[in-house]
C-alpha cells in the first residue's frame, strides 16, 4: 500500500516537472522569436529612413553625390539581400544570410562615411529636419544593436536550458533545437574598423 | 554593421577601462550584487509588495487600537478603567485604520503610478516634442525586451530621474529638464537604463506601494501627534491634574497609556521608514548593475552619476519625503551630512561609482 502511494506521488512529481520544463522551454523559445522579430523591425525602419535622409541632404552636399549614390546603392542591395522575417531557426550567420550581413555591413560603412562628411557642412547641421532624420537614423542603428544584444541574450539562455541536464531530455523529446547566435562576421569587423578612421577627419 | 555613432556593441569585445586607473582599488565592503537576476528580483519584489501591504495594515491596526485605547482611557472614569482589558474604542480605531489601509492599498495598486507622477509634477511628452529622449527610452526598452514606457518630463533645473508603473508592461520614466540638457547621449542612456532596470526588476510597483502606504501612516500619526500637542495645552493638562487628584491609580494608568501612545506614535513612522531605507539602497545597486547589463557600457552611467553628484544642490528641490526613494539620486537637499547612513535612501554616489568601476574590472 505504502509502495503504491510512493509510486503515485513520484509519478505526479515527474509529470509535473515535465510539464514545467516544457512550458519554460516554450516561453524561452517565444522570447527568442520575439527578439528576432525586433531586429527585423529595426532593419526595415532603417531601409525606410535612408531614402528620406538622402533626399533632404542632397541639396546641401553638392560635392558628395558619389557618397550619396553609394549609400542608396548599399541600401538597395541590403533590401534585396534581406530574406524577410525568416525566424530564429534559420541561421543568420551561415550560408544564404552571409550575403545579408555583408550587405548590411556595406550599408553601415557608407552611412558612416556620409555622417562624417555631413560634419563639414554647417548649413546641414543647422537644418532642423536633417538633424531630426540623423537622430532617427543613428537611434535606429542603436536599436538594431540592442535588439541583437537582446536576441543573443535570450538565445543564450534558451540554449543553456536546451542543453543542460536533465532539461535536455525534454528538449530532445519535443524537438527543441539550439537557436543560432547573431555573430559578428569578418566583413562586419572590417566595417567597424574602417568607420572610425573616416570620422577622424 | 556598427558605425561610429553606435555605442551598443563595441564595449562588449573590449570592456572599456574605468577612468583613473592610478586610483587605489578600494574593495567594496558591503555585499556585492551577484549578477542581475531579474526573475529572482521580480519574485522577491512581488512577495515584498504583499508583505509590505500586510505589515502596514497590521501597523495601521495597532496604531488605531492604541489611539482608541488612549481616547477611552482619557474619557473613562479612573475607577472603572482597566489597563489590560480589551478596549472597545481601541478595536474600533484599529479596524478603522486597517480598513483605511485596505482601501488605500487598493487605490495604490490601481492609480498609484499616476499619483506619483502628478505628485512630482511630471508631464507626458510626445515623440515629436522630445525625439531624443523618446529614442533613448525606446532603445533601452528594446535592450530589456519590454514594451516602451511612457515618457515624462519634470520642468526643473535639478538633475534627477525616476521610473514608476504597476507592471513592466505599463510603466513610465520621468526625467528633469536639467538632466536632459546637461547629460550627453551616452550618459542619458545610462540613466534611462538604470530606470529601465527598476521597471524590469518590478521595483517600480513596490516603490509606489511603499511611497503611498508609508506616506499614509506617517500622515496619520503626524496629524494625531500634532492635535495631541494642541490638546495638552488646553483641556488635556487640566483634566489630567484633576484625575490625578481623584484617584492615584487611575491617573497612573492614564499616564502609562499616554507614554505608550507617544512612543508608539513616534516609533511607527520611524520603523516604517527604516524598512523602506534598508531595501531601497540594495535596489539602487541592482538597478545600476542592470543598467550596465542593458547598455554594456559602464562609462555612460559613471559619467552621469558624476554630473548628478556635482549638480546635487543645483536648482530647486523636487520630490518630497514620500517620493524621494523613487529617484536615481536623492532629490532632497541637506540630507546627506546630518543623517546617518542607516537613514539614507540612496547609497552615496561615490560608492555607486566605485561599484560600477569594479564591474568594469571584472
Amino acid at each position: 500500500m505504502t509502495a503504491l502511494i510512493v509510486i503515485v506521488v513520484l509519478a505526479i512529481l515527474i509529470i509535473g516537472w515535465v510539464i514545467m520544463t516544457y512550458n519554460r522551454l516554450v516561453a524561452l523559445r517565444t522570447q527568442v522569436a520575439n527578439g528576432w522579430a525586433q531586429i527585423d523591425v529595426q532593419l526595415k525602419r532603417r531601409y525606410d529612413l535612408i531614402p528620406n535622409l538622402v533626399e533632404s541632404v542632397k541639396g546641401y552636399m553638392g560635392h558628395e553625390q558619389d557618397t550619396l549614390r553609394q549609400v542608396i546603392e548599399a541600401r538597395n542591395k541590403a533590401v534585396a539581400a534581406n530574406p524577410g522575417s525568416a525566424g530564429p531557426g534559420t541561421a543568420p550567420a551561415t550560408g544564404a544570410t552571409a550575403a545579408t550581413i555583408a550587405a548590411e555591413s556595406a550599408l553601415t560603412a557608407s552611412l558612416g562615411k556620409m555622417f562624417a562628411l555631413a560634419e563639414s557642412y554647417p548649413d546641414l547641421k543647422a537644418n532642423q529636419s536633417v538633424q531630426q532624420l540623423m537622430e532617427e537614423l543613428s537611434s535606429t542603428e542603436n536599436k538594431i544593436g540592442f535588439a541583437r544584444q537582446y536576441y543573443n541574450d535570450t538565445a543564450t539562455s534558451f540554449n543553456t536550458a536546451v542543453q543542460s541536464f536533465p532539461g535536455n531530455l525534454i528538449a530532445n523529446k519535443f524537438g527543441f533545437q539550439n537557436a543560432e547566435l547573431w555573430r559578428v562576421s569578418e566583413a562586419e569587423r572590417a566595417a567597424v574598423e574602417v568607420a572610425p578612421k573616416v570620422s577622424l577627419r | 554593421m556598427k558605425g561610429p555613432w553606435d555605442q551598443a556593441e563595441a564595449p562588449r569585445e573590449s570592456p572599456p577601462a574605468p577612468a583613473a586607473p592610478e586610483a587605489p582599488h578600494v574593495p567594496v565592503t558591503e555585499a556585492r550584487v551577484n549578477g542581475t537576476d531579474f526573475v529572482a528580483a521580480q519574485r522577491s519584489n512581488r512577495a515584498k509588495t504583499w508583505m509590505l501591504i500586510l505589515a502596514l495594515i497590521v501597523i495601521g491596526f495597532l496604531l488605531g487600537y492604541v489611539l482608541g485605547w488612549a481616547v477611552e482611557a482619557w474619557g473613562t472614569d479612573a475607577n472603572r478603567f482597566h489597563l489590560f482589558a480589551l478596549s472597545q474604542a481601541g478595536l474600533f480605531g484599529g479596524f478603522l485604520l486597517a480598513f483605511i489601509g485596505v482601501i488605500s492599498a487598493g487605490v495604490t495598486l490601481t492609480f498609484g503610478d499616476k499619483v506619483v507622477l502628478s505628485m512630482n509634477g511630471a508631464r507626458e511628452v510626445t515623440a515629436e516634442q522630445e525625439p531624443k529622449l523618446h529614442n533613448v527610452v525606446e532603445e533601452m526598452a528594446i535592450a530589456a525586451g519590454l514594451p516602451k514606457p511612457r515618457v515624462y518630463i519634470m520642468e526643473s533645473e535639478a538633475l534627477n530621474a525616476f521610473a514608476t508603473g504597476l507592471s513592466p508592461q505599463k510603466s513610465a520614466i520621468a526625467v528633469t529638464r536639467g538632466l536632459l540638457n546637461t547629460l550627453n547621449r551616452e550618459q542619458l542612456q545610462g540613466v534611462v537604463a538604470h530606470e529601465m532596470g527598476h521597471v524590469l526588476n518590478l521595483d517600480t510597483r513596490y516603490m509606489v506601494a511603499v511611497g503611498i502606504m508609508v506616506g499614509l501612516i506617517a500622515l496619520v500619526s503626524d496629524v494625531v501627534l500634532r492635535s495631541f500637542r494642541f490638546g495638552s495645552y488646553g483641556t488635556g493638562s487640566s483634566r489630567r491634574s484633576r484625575s490625578d487628584g481623584d484617584s492615584k491609580g487611575g491617573g497612573g494608568a492614564a499616564i502609562i497609556v499616554f507614554v505608550i501612545m507617544i512612543v508608539f506614535l513616534i516609533l511607527a513612522p520611524i520603523a516604517a521608514q527604516l524598512v523602506r531605507f534598508a531595501v531601497s539602497r540594495q535596489r539602487e545597486y541592482l538597478a545600476d548593475a542592470t543598467s550596465v547589463q542593458l547598455t554594456r557600457n559602464p562609462v555612460g552611467l559613471i559619467g552621469a552619476l558624476e554630473k548628478l553628484g556635482a549638480g546635487e544642490t543645483k536648482g530647486p528641490e523636487i520630490g518630497n519625503r514620500a517620493t524621494q526613494h523613487l529617484f536615481i539620486v536623492n532629490p532632497l537637499k541637506n540630507f546627506g551630512e546630518n543623517a546617518s547612513a542607516l537613514f539614507a535612501t540612496h547609497p552615496s554616489i561615490q560608492e555607486r561609482i566605485q561599484r560600477l568601476q569594479n564591474l568594469g574590472r571584472v
